[in-house]
């Protein structure tokens, strides 16, 4: 069943009013701090008046709530979904609970057409979401291929289906999708290293998320160049989609040293890690997204990525800080531990 | 240059750069006869149980030294030119003014090299080399030492408190002086406050203290990336306070200057420094809570200092245990790291036959 919030929610993506973001944003919250009693508790700690004016002013839970606590806006026994980020930080999973996956689906569609992004033949470097139930991104991947599991190359285990991704690049000529992870990208490349495609013309890479976890680190633009290198594509058709498991919708930049752009129904600030404020313009800072279609958990997240705000309305994405935390002759506990383990 | 003029030169040019504690002519000298006895005065061979010894300098000394605390650089300099070693010194990428400083100060012929990077031959050459840094440097540099090198290292370690009692305003002082001096990244510097008692109520006593009394006029200079970590584990404690029992944070207004959080549960935890202060309550058994980094502690700080209490701090395997309040200020005479400070850098001779 469809509830009124969630339909106004969904004629806002199909048809975004101008002046309409803050009003249901607004509304948004108030259904939050009413439905999810986790988030009340948050806003009350943080003093977050009754009444709030601007969306601005919507507390946002830090990233890592996700991880901490069930941050559900719907009863728990109407859960029908689970997204869970991989937990590659060592500090277990955070969990995005839906009861429908309805607005998901429109977010992921209705991004793809503001930002007229093509709806040719996709080749998915990512599981089925059939063998990743939990994974937000597979299921981003069906929405697209309508589930058709041919579109999928990867195998339950994690292995690439070698064969059938050298047919389905080499035995067609209409322009294509290619779009997984960047860490699938570097996998395949490093897999296949003599591979030297040319995609047909028209073709896009799509690239998403970073290396945590893996213990590798490529720069983007080495990353983009090898992408280019082994796929044939100009680095302009190879597009970054920025999101989390945490949200329901995503960010998108094209090329390199572009800016990443929100459609409507998502806004961001740059916060000064200094005073939790937003920053001044042209500052680095801490990057907040407010998404309106995270009705069902909390529509505000800080995140952990530094960003630039740009005078185009994007921002420029510098992610995280690899080297900021732990340094120098003190370490951090759990890396100590990790050494012992490893040499004990 | 002989040792008292050695004495004289270290001890003139740490008056150039603060922080380096009680070094005077006396206490040098008296720090050298506890650990050396006279073997280094040039004397011959002194009298040792039955036979009779010598010590002479590893020379060179090649040290590796880190960015984030500039003292230790300076100790170990200290230590290699008062035995009388020649002294080289990798800096840090960003280098070390102190550094810079104290070895201007120092007279020509006993003035170490200092170098941004290894010059060629150091490694070779090196009688001793000292490490300062992460695992991954104190690895890298073991690799490459040769056989017959002697090789210190000083690897990370962490630090902490054990405190039975309220916070009255000395533990609270005691505890802003530990935690605050290179911004919490010392190997000095406590990570985190086991509390005997009501955890909570000393966590929120300390933060009222510090709110009161604290302010941190020379702030220190952080890069972007690590204030923007610190805002991010902030805020995710906050939450932990907001929606979780017994976690409580209180933190400086407007700023990252401090943050002091109480956790209730005594396991370990991460903590991302730079005057973030984890009071966290006595475990049962604090050696089983301890013991997956007992060969990482240093320092132990106590409140109060007494023979039960540093009895247990051993057991956890404490390197240095001393009063809360004087975590940053070890003795001229410690031992760093657990290994005596100068008869590390010097190559004994034992004398057999030469009679009474």
């Amino acid at each position: 069943m469809t509830t009124p919030l969630e339909t106004e929610v969904l004629h806002f993506l199909s048809e975004p009013e101008e002046g309409g973001f803050d009003a249901l944003a607004l509304a948004i919250f108030n259904y939050q701090r009413r439905e999810n009693p986790i988030y009340a508790r948050y806003c009350e700690f943080l003093d977050t008046p009754k009444q709030i004016d601007s969306w601005e002013r919507i507390p946002a839970v830090p990233q890592g709530a996700f991880k901490r606590s069930a941050l559900r806006s719907f009863p728990a026994h109407q859960t029908k979904t689970e997204f869970r980020t991989s937990g590659t930080t060592g500090e277990g999973h955070g969990t995005h609970f839906l009861p429908s996956t309805r607005l998901y689906e429109a977010a992921v569609q209705r991004a793809w057409d503001y930002f007229c992004l093509p709806r040719h033949r996709l080749i998915l470097l990512m599981p089925h979401p059939d063998d990743a139930p939990f994974s937000s991104l597979s299921h981003m991947g069906g929405i697209l291929a309508k589930f058709d599991r041919n579109r999928f190359v990867i195998a339950k285990n994690g292995e690439f289906e070698l064969d059938r991704l050298r047919e389905e690049l080499m035995d067609h000529e209409e322009a294509l999708t290619l779009f997984g992870t960047a860490l699938a990208f570097l996998n395949l490349f490093e897999k296949v290293p003599e591979l030297r495609l040319k995609l047909p013309p028209g073709s896009v890479a799509m690239e998403t998320g970073g290396f945590k976890g893996s213990g590798r680190d490529i720069g983007k633009h080495d990353l983009y160049d090898r992408m280019s290198l082994h796929l044939g594509v100009a680095i302009d058709s190879i597009w970054n989609e920025y999101g989390m498991t945490e949200l329901s919708s995503q960010f998108y930049s094209r090329g390199l040293g572009r800016t990443h752009l929100a459609p409507p129904w998502m806004r961001f600030q740059i916060v000064d890690p200094d005073t939790n404020e937003p920053a001044p313009p042209g500052r680095i800072g801490l990057l907040r997204i407010i998404d309106l279609a995270n009705l069902w958990s909390v529509l505000a997240v800080l995140t952990q990525d530094l960003a630039i705000a740009q005078p185009d309305g994007g921002f420029l994405l510098l992610g995280r800080d690899p080297d900021a935390l732990p340094r120098g002759c003190s370490r951090a506990v759990d890396e100590l531990m990790r050494y012992a383990r490893r040499t004990g | 240059m002989n040792l008292d003029d050695r004495i004289a030169a270290v001890v003139a040019a740490a008056a150039k750069v603060s922080g380096l504690g009680d070094l005077t002519s006396q206490s040098v000298s008296h720090w050298i006869a506890l650990e050396l006895g006279k073997f280094l005065d040039g004397r011959g061979p002194q009298r040792y149980g039955n036979q009779h010894c010598l010590a002479f300098p590893l020379s060179p000394i090649l040290h590796i030294v880190s960015g984030n605390t500039p003292h230790a650089a300076l100790q170990s300099l200290i230590r290699g030119v008062l035995v009388g070693a020649a002294n080289w010194i990798k800096l840090p990428k960003r280098g070390l003014p102190e550094l810079d400083t104290y070895t201007r100060a120092l007279p020509k012929e006993i003035r170490p090299e200092l170098a941004a990077d290894l010059r060629p031959g150091w490694m070779e050459e090196a009688e001793a080399i000292v490490v300062f840094g992460s695992n991954e440097t104190v690895q890298e540099f073991s690799r490459k030492a040769l056989p017959g090198q002697r090789f210190l290292a000083h690897g990370p370690k962490i630090s902490l408190g054990l405190v039975w009692g309220r916070c009255e305003p000395e533990v609270a002082k005691g505890i802003a002086r530990d935690v605050f001096p290179f911004d919490q990244l010392g190997c000095l510097s406590p990570q985190f406050y086991y509390v005997a008692g009501d955890s909570a109520e000393f966590a929120c006593q300390l933060s009222k203290r510090l709110n009161e009394h604290h302010s941190r006029s020379l702030k220190p200079v952080r890069e972007g990336g690590i204030s923007a970590a610190l805002r991010a584990f902030r805020e995710e404690w906050k939450f932990r306070a907001a929606t979780e029992q017994g976690v409580f944070l209180w933190e400086s207004v407007g700023n990252l200057d401090w943050v002091v959080i109480h956790d209730p549960d005594p396991g370990l935890v991460n903590n991302p420094l730079h005057g973030t202060i984890l009071i966290k309550p006595m475990p049962s058994d604090p050696e089983l809570v301890l013991s997956p980094i007992r060969r990482f502690i240093s320092t132990v700080g106590l409140y109060p200092v007494n023979l039960e209490l540093v009895n247990l701090a051993v057991r956890l395997g404490a390197q240095r245990i001393c009063n809360i309040g004087q975590m940053q200020n070890p003795p001229l005479t410690w031992h760093h790291d657990g290994w005596p400070a100068l008869g590390s850098f010097v190559r004994y001779v034992d004398v057999e036959g030469l009679g009474g």
